[in-house]
């Protein structure tokens, strides 16, 4: 069925009769995707990138299993166990969270992290990297408030989970916040942070949701729309690039996607960045040297674990005065003055 | 005499049956009228306003502004009048007729009620509604082309994602047109493979089918992961734009559903009707029927069993090729892992509640996609209904329109089994 499955096991195999092959890194980082694939230009890939970053600096070896489906998860942690010899096996995604608790508590030798999952209490060996990307949501909420010219925005996710939602419910006060700052309505489609209810795809995988949902939101006046969804909001942004920057913009999440969507850049106004890579590089640095403790760590605007990506091309169109407006908002997060929540 | 009494007694029993349906259609109706009554007609006034054009139209039609009070009460009394009409009837005629009605009605009032006080755009719904309905309604095509021959085809799932994949790969290198081509002509291949596998080697038609999911679902996953992340350019198709039909594309409500879309909406309505001509009009037609009801009969007259069963499965193929090329040529110019998502398997479902008819299939995937897009609308517009319930809609209508408005259906005769010439 998957075809890595399939190989990377007989490479394995390969390289054990081979002996040599073997001994070449001292480290395996192991890494199992959520469902959207690797190459997804936001969630899995970046957190992926976490681990080619190890590879590069380090000289760690870097190996991963893709999710297809909901039931791959604990079946491609099973099969990284089975390898023996992942020095950490990093698992993305907050629906891997169970799975993860199981193999982990099962494995208590076995070091592993989880990106977006805090468990309460903590396992003795399990990270768990989760964000407050709220605050930088937060950011894009107010600069999408500051630009658009309909004075409506939209938001869809993919699932109504806690590491989607938060993203949501950022956009959703940074309008809010612009709106009592300068008296304004701008509205916000898609999503409600007190009713938690809102449009969602339902799944990582169908761009053309992405398409449809952002022409759904756009019929209904949005000019600006936050996709969360992984690799479907690159069909949002295939809508923009053909209905033009001028009627639809994209704000982008996970990864700055101006870089990882190269050849539909132009329509991103910015990107929500959620630095999974920092944090999976920094695991694999305390796992490797013996650093490691289970528990949880948080990246927030202040260590820039999350943070707000240039506006590349849509810089000159974001007037100074809201560029500066942002900046001393990001200080206020940074140093408590302005909560960001309900 | 006897042959008298038989017959008798054989209408007697349709008429009982019959009569058994149209109480139980009342009962259902007036049930609806007591929802309606007691949930949608319950709003404090405000009026729900429809919006019917883009400011950009050449017409533009006024806001369809409806009092949403006022509205539902009369849709309880449609519903009242149904149901007491259908429970009352002596006949047991317009069963079917008055149940359609009735859940159009009760969509409606369901609509106004959710909308009370707020406003949507009602053709970005409808335009939605047949974008969403197209990959669904190629699926189902491509079903009843091979199973009107007998072939049950399980691998539509597989090929719509070869579809896809090879009209992104093909689109960038070469432009959409080759890319479209080569999807087709994909679909077309995979088509040839199930029949090879399932009329001149006999597999299992459920396994075979099944195979070609994976192996299509494994390759391209594969490959999308290794090649097109390092060679991006792979994965950079041009999409074809919407093309407007000159005057009927002006059309208010109308014009934005059918005629300002790109070609694989044209195309899937062109084929549709093609296939139905093709199916019920013609000679070839005919002769494919019948190998899919009675092959040894079709053999008798002269028909090539296996040929039939070869082209139609390899047409299937290619309309199926040509609804996967639609969710990436179409609409989002590039592929990504499983990105059919089961719309192969519901259009297979869209061909059984379509029963096995090509305009069948077309109106079941329609309904999924009103159901698609009316439970999008229903999300940003916040009603009391948690989303996960909106996202059910589409499954639920379908169940719904199956179980109590198509009634029962009748797959071919012989569907499903292999013909071994004697």
């Amino acid at each position: 069925m998957d075809f890595k499955r399939i190989a990377k096991p007989a490479l394995l195999a390969g390289a054990m009769v081979l002996g040599s092959a073997v001994s070449a890194f001292a480290f395996t980082a192991c890494q199992v995707t959520d469902t959207g694939g690797i190459d997804d230009n936001g969630f899995n890939q970046t957190a992926w990138k976490g681990v080619t970053d190890a590879e590069a600096k380090f000289g760690v070896e870097g190996r991963f299993l893709e999710s297809q489906a909901e039931t791959d998860y604990a079946a491609n942690i099973n099969s990284l166990l089975a390898s023996g010899d992942c020095g950490v096996i990093i698992t993305v995604g907050f629906l891997m969270g169970d799975a993860t608790k199981a193999a982990a508590e099962a494995n208590p030798d076995q070091k592993f992290s989880i990106v977006d999952y805090a468990y309460d209490p903590t396992i003795p060996n399990v990270i768990g990297q989760v964000f407050a990307t709220d605050q930088a949501a937060f950011l894009a909420g107010y600069l999408a408030a500051g630009m658009t010219k309909s004075g409506t925005v939209g938001t869809f996710g993919g699932i109504n989970i806690p590491p989607v939602t938060v993203f949501m419910d950022g956009f959703a006060w940074g309008v809010d916040y612009y709106n009592k700052q300068k008296g304004t309505n701008v509205t916000v489609l898609g999503w409600d942070p007190a009713a938690k209810e809102g449009l969602f795809t339902n799944n990582f995988d169908s761009l053309d949701d992405g398409r449809t949902f952002a022409q759904n939101l756009y019929d209904e006046g949005a000019d600006i729309v936050l996709p969360v969804a992984g690799p479907v909001g690159l069909g949002s942004a295939a809508l923009a690039d053909e209905l033009g920057t001028d009627k639809l913009m994209i704000v982008g999440v996970d990864a700055d996607q101006y870089l990882t969507n190269p050849e539909k850049n132009h329509v991103y106004l910015t990107s929500i960045l959620k630095n999974m890579d920092a944090t999976v590089m920094q695991v694999i640095d305390d796992a490797m040297n013996d650093h490691f403790m289970g528990g949880l760590t948080v990246g927030t605007l202040a260590n820039n674990g999350v943070g707000l990506a240039p506006y590349h091309d849509m810089d000159s169109m974001v007037p100074a005065d809201l560029k500066s407006e942002i900046e001393t908002i990001k200080q206020q997060i940074i140093d408590g003055t302005i909560t960001v929540g309900m | 005499m006897a042959m008298d009494a038989v017959a008798t007694t054989s209408t007697r029993k349709l008429d009982t049956a019959a009569l058994r349906q149209s109480k139980i259609a009342g009962v259902i109706l007036i049930l609806l009228a007591l929802v309606t009554a007691l949930v949608f007609a319950q709003v404090d006034g405000g009026d729900a306003v429809f919006r019917l054009s883009r400011p950009t139209d050449p017409w533009v039609l006024p806001d369809l502004v409806v009092p949403a009070g006022p509205f539902n009460w009369i849709a309880v009394a449609i519903l009242t009048f149904l149901g007491v009409r259908q429970w009352l009837s002596k006949t047991g005629k317009g069963t079917s007729l008055a149940l359609g009605i009735g859940f159009a009605v009760l969509i409606a009032a369901f609509l106004v009620w959710a909308t009370a006080g707020k406003a949507f755009s009602l053709t970005g719904m409808l335009q939605a509604t047949v974008v969403r309905a197209v990959p669904i309604a190629m699926g189902g095509l491509a079903g009843v082309l091979s199973e009107r021959v007998a072939v049950v085809n399980i691998g539509i799932e597989g090929i719509l994602l070869s579809g896809a994949f090879t009209g992104a790969l093909i689109g960038s290198l070469l432009g959409n047109w080759v890319g479209l081509i080569a999807a087709i002509l994909v679909g077309g291949m995979f088509g040839f493979i199930l029949a090879a596998l399932v009329v001149t080697y006999r597999v299992d038609q459920i396994i075979a089918g099944v195979v070609i999911n994976l192996f299509v679902l494994g390759l391209t996953s594969y490959v999308s992961s290794q090649v097109f992340s390092e060679y991006r350019f792979l994965n950079n198709a041009p999409v074809f734009r919407a093309i407007s039909i000159p005057v009927l594309g002006d059309i208010p409500v109308i014009g934005p559903m059918f005629f300002q879309q790109n070609i694989f909406v044209y195309g899937a309505l062109i084929m549709v009707a093609a296939a139905t001509y093709y199916l019920f009009y013609t000679k070839h037609g005919l002769h494919a029927r019948s190998v899919g009801e009675h092959p040894q009969a079709a053999d008798t007259l002269g028909i090539n069993v296996y040929r039939v069963r070869y082209i139609h499965v390899i047409m299937g193929g290619m309309v199926a090729g040509f609804g996967g090329a639609f969710l990436t040529l179409g609409l989002v110019g590039r592929f990504d892992d499983n990105m059919t998502n089961g719309r192969g398997f519901i259009g297979l479902a869209a061909m059984i509640f379509g029963r096995w008819h090509p305009v069948g299939a077309l109106m079941a995937a329609l309904i999924f996609g009103f159901a698609d897009s009316l439970q999008q609308k229903m999300a940003l517009l916040q009603t009391p209904i948690p989303s996960e319930f909106l996202a059910m809609a589409p499954y639920i209508a379908t169940i719904v329109v199956v179980a109590g408005i198509v009634g029962r259906s009748r797959m071919p005769a012989a569907d499903g089994k292999p013909y071994i010439k004697e």
